[in-house]
C-alpha cells in the first residue's frame, strides 16, 4: 500500500489519481461500506491519519488502516471537509483535497442512509408504505384513530396529551392512517394561532376541528398575496397604540364588551373610550355583530399573513 | 467437483478491499494471456520494495546466499535476534510465471520481527522458460540447503515452516509432499496463502470468478499451461506441479490455509484443507468473504486484510512455540 499510496500522489492530481480516488470512493459506496471504511480509505489514500467528527461519531485511522481513536482536539491547521479531517498540517494537495471531497460526500450518503426515521415521521408520512405506518403507529401505542399536531417550530407529531403551552396547530382525529391528512390540517390551523402576546394577540392553540369556514380562508393568503384594506387598516391602528391589538382581540372573541373590559381588566368606560379611538382608525364600528364579523375577519386575515411572512 | 456443479453470481467482493481493485486495475488486470508475461514481469519489478524498505530502517539484515549455479535465497532476520530462532522458507508467488524472491517478503518479515524467526526466501526459475520440475525442483533444493545450513543461519531444524502465497503457496504444498516422500527435511508446519494447487482449472470457483479480481481462469489457464505445456489438465501431471493431484495427503505436516470467497482458487483451496482432514491430518482452513486473490496485499489496511494477516500470525505463533 505505501508504494501504491505513493504512486498515486505522484501521478497527474487532474488527470490519473483524481480518477482513481473517485473509482475507490464510488466503490465504497456501492459496496454499502461503513464510516470506518470509508475514513480508512481517506487515510489510505493521503498517507495519514485520517479522522471524522460527526454528530455522535468519532472515528480515527491511522495511515496504516488501524483504528485508533484519540481524544485530543482536532488541529484547525488541518485540512477538512464537513467533519473529516487528514492529520497534516498546511494547506491540502490536489490529491488530498479530492480525498477529502469525495469521502465526505460518501460519509454524508452513509449518514443519511444510516438514520433510522422515528416511528412520528413515518406515521406523518404520507409517501411511507402503509404497513410501514401501521406498524409506527402501533410503536408508538396509537389507537384506532389519532390526532396530527403541526408546531410552530416547524415540527409535528402523533397527539397524545395535548401540548403544555407550545404553540401549534391541532389535526382533527383520524384513522392512523389518515394522520398525513390530519397533519395538513393542523399545519392549516398552526397558521391561525399568535403568540399570545400584546403584540400578536389570540390563541397559541387551534383546533382545525374548531376552524369551521375560517379555513377556506387560509387558502386565500399565501406569501405573496396582499392584505385587504382591512387588515391595513388593523396595522395602522394596530401602530398608534400598544394596547390596540388585545383590546381589539379582548371584544371580538367575548361574549360581550363587559366581559372584554374583564378579560383586560379595564373599567367598562375604559374600554369604550379605547373602542371610539379604534373605529375611528379601523373606518368601522365594532360594537354590532356585523363589525365584529368584520373585526374576527381582519384578525385572522392579520395572523395568517404574519404565519406566510414567518413560515 | 466438476463444472456440472451448478453455481450462481460471484459472490460480491469485499467493499474494502474491492475499492483498492479498481485502483490497481490497470496495473493488475483479471485475465492475463501468455503475451502480457514479459510486461508483467517489468510492472511487477516496479511495485517490489526496495532492499531499504524491506529492513526496515535497518531493524532486518537481508543477506543474499547462493544455493547452486541455478538456485539463490536472501536471508532475512531481524537485528540482534537470539539464535537458533524459528526459520520460515518462503516461496514467492507470481503463477509461476514472474516474480522474484522480493516478492511478497514484506510479509514474512513482519512475522520474523512480531516472532523472532529467520526468513530464507528462494529465487526460483520460472516457466515457461522452466517448465515443471524445474521451479518445484528449485524450491525443494532451497529448503534442502536451508536445512543442511540451518546452524549457521541461526534455525532451530525442529522449527522449520514452508509459506508462500499463490504460486508460491502451491510451490509450498508440494515441497511439503516432497519432503515427506523423500525422507526431509522435517517442516513444522506449512502456510499457504491463497495457494494455486490444481491445474485443471475446473472448479466451480474458476468458472464463476472468470474475468472478474486477480487471477481469473484464463490467467491461471497461462500459468498452468506454462509450468506443464500441453501436460496440463491431462492425465499425467504430477502432484509435486499440482499438489490438488496428489492421493494421499497423509503425513503431512500442520497446514494452515486460506483463501477469498471471490477468487479462483476458493474451491481447489477448501478442497485441499478437507482432503487432509480426511486423511487424518491438521488443517487451519479461513476462507475470507469476498476476498479476491491477493486481496491481503493489494489492500492491506482493508478490516478483512487486517484479519487475514492476524491469523496467519496466530497459527504461526502457535505452532512455533518452542
Amino acid at each position: 500500500m505505501r508504494e501504491l499510496a505513493g504512486r498515486l500522489a505522484a501521478l497527474d492530481p487532474e488527470a490519473g489519481a483524481a480518477v482513481k480516488v473517485i473509482a475507490y470512493f464510488d466503490r465504497l459506496v456501492d459496496g454499502h461500506a461503513g464510516l470506518e471504511a470509508l475514513v480508512r480509505g481517506a487515510a489510505t489514500l493521503a498517507g495519514c491519519a485520517a479522522r471524522l467528527e460527526a454528530p455522535g461519531r468519532r472515528i480515527r485511522v491511522s495511515a496504516d488502516g488501524r483504528r485508533s481513536d484519540l481524544d485530543t482536539p482536532v488541529d484547525p491547521a488541518w485540512p477538512g471537509v464537513d467533519g473529516l479531517w487528514l492529520e497534516r498540517p498546511g494547506p491540502p494537495s490536489a490529491v488530498d483535497a479530492m480525498v477529502l471531497e469525495r469521502a465526505a460526500a460518501a460519509i454524508r450518503l452513509v449518514l443519511e442512509r444510516d438514520r433510522v426515521p422515528e416511528p412520528v415521521e413515518v406515521v406523518l408520512d404520507g409517501t411511507a408504505a402503509p404497513q410501514a405506518r401501521e406498524k409506527a403507529a402501533r410503536r408508538l401505542g396509537l389507537g384506532a384513530t389519532a390526532r396530527a399536531i403541526a408546531y410552530a417550530d416547524g415540527t409535528a407529531g402523533v397527539m397524545i396529551t395535548p401540548p403544555a403551552g407550545a404553540r401549534a396547530g391541532i389535526g382533527p382525529a383520524v384513522p392512523v392512517l389518515d394522520l398525513p391528512s390530519s397533519l395538513a390540517a393542523a399545519r392549516t390551523a398552526l397558521r391561525f394561532t399568535a403568540e399570545g402576546t400584546p403584540d400578536d394577540p389570540g390563541p397559541r392553540v387551534v383546533r382545525a376541528d374548531e376552524l369551521g369556514g375560517l379555513a377556506v380562508l387560509a387558502q386565500a393568503v399565501g406569501p405573496g398575496s396582499e392584505p385587504v384594506p382591512d387588515v391595513r387598516a388593523l396595522e395602522r391602528a394596530a401602530a398608534s397604540a400598544p394596547w390596540m391589538l388585545a383590546t381589539l382581540d379582548a371584544v371580538a372573541t367575548s361574549a360581550s364588551l363587559r366581559a372584554a373590559a374583564a378579560a383586560l381588566t379595564v373599567h367598562h368606560s375604559t374600554l369604550q373610550d379605547r373602542l371610539a379611538h379604534a373605529e375611528t382608525l379601523l373606518g368601522w364600528s365594532v360594537h354590532d355583530p356585523s363589525g365584529r364579523l368584520r373585526l374576527q375577519l381582519a384578525l385572522a386575515l392579520r395572523r395568517l399573513h404574519r404565519q406566510s411572512t414567518s413560515a | 467437483m466438476t463444472t456440472s456443479t451448478p453455481y450462481g453470481p460471484p459472490p460480491a467482493f469485499d467493499p474494502e478491499a474491492a475499492a483498492m481493485l479498481d485502483v490497481i486495475a490497470e496495473q493488475v488486470p483479471p485475465a492475463i494471456l501468455p503475451d502480457m508475461i514479459p510486461a508483467m514481469r517489468e510492472g511487477m519489478g516496479a511495485r517490489l520494495l526496495s532492499d531499504d524498505e524491506l529492513s526496515q530502517d535497518g531493524r532486518i539484515e537481508l543477506v543474499d546466499r547462493r544455493v547452486s549455479d541455478e538456485v539463490s535465497v536472501v536471508v532475512g532476520r531481524p537485528t540482534g535476534l537470539r539464535t537458533p530462532a524459528p526459520g520460515i522458507y518462503w516461496i514467492h508467488g507470481g503463477g509461476m510465471v514472474v516474480g522474484t524472491n522480493r516478492v511478497g517478503l514484506d510479509e514474512p518479515l513482519a512475522w520474523a520481527l512480531e516472532l523472532g524467526l529467520v526468513v530464507v526466501s528462494v529465487e526460483y526459475r520460472l516457466a515457461p522458460e522452466h517448465p515443471h520440475p524445474v521451479p518445484v525442483e528449485d524450491c525443494y533444493a532451497g529448503l534442502r540447503w536451508t536445512r543442511e545450513h540451518a546452524a549457521e543461519l541461526g534455525i532451530d531444524p525442529s522449527r522449520l515452516v514452508v509459506a508462500g502465497g499463490s504460486a508460491g503457496g502451491g510451490l509450498s504444498a508440494a515441497v511439503a509432499l516432497m519432503a515427506r516422500d523423500r525422507g526431509g527435511p522435517r517442516l513444522t508446519g506449512q502456510l499457504l496463502v491463497a495457494p494455486m494447487l490444481d491445474d485443471r482449472n475446473e472448479t466451480p470457483s474458476t468458472h464463476q470468478m472468470k474475468g472478474l479480481g486477480v487471477w481469473d481462469r484464463t490467467s491461471n489457464d497461462t500459468g498452468w499451461t506454462a509450468l506443464l505445456g500441453s501436460a496440463r489438465g491431462g492425465p499425467d501431471v504430477s502432484p509435486y506441479a499440482a499438489p490438488a493431484r496428489a492421493t494421499d495427503l497423509s503425513g503431512l505436516p500442520p497446514a494452515f490455509i486460506d483463501v477469498g470467497s471471490a477468487e479462483s482458487f476458493r474451491d481447489e483451496d477448501v478442497d485441499y484443507a478437507r482432503r487432509i482432514w480426511l486423511a487424518g491430518g491438521s488443517a487451519e482452513l479461513h476462507v475470507w468473504p469476498g476476498g479476491y486473490h491477493g486481496f491481503d496485499s493489494f489492500a492491506p489496511q482493508a478490516e478483512i486484510s487486517r484479519a487475514a494477516k492476524a491469523a496467519r500470525l496466530r497459527w504461526l505463533r502457535r505452532i512455533l512455540a518452542e
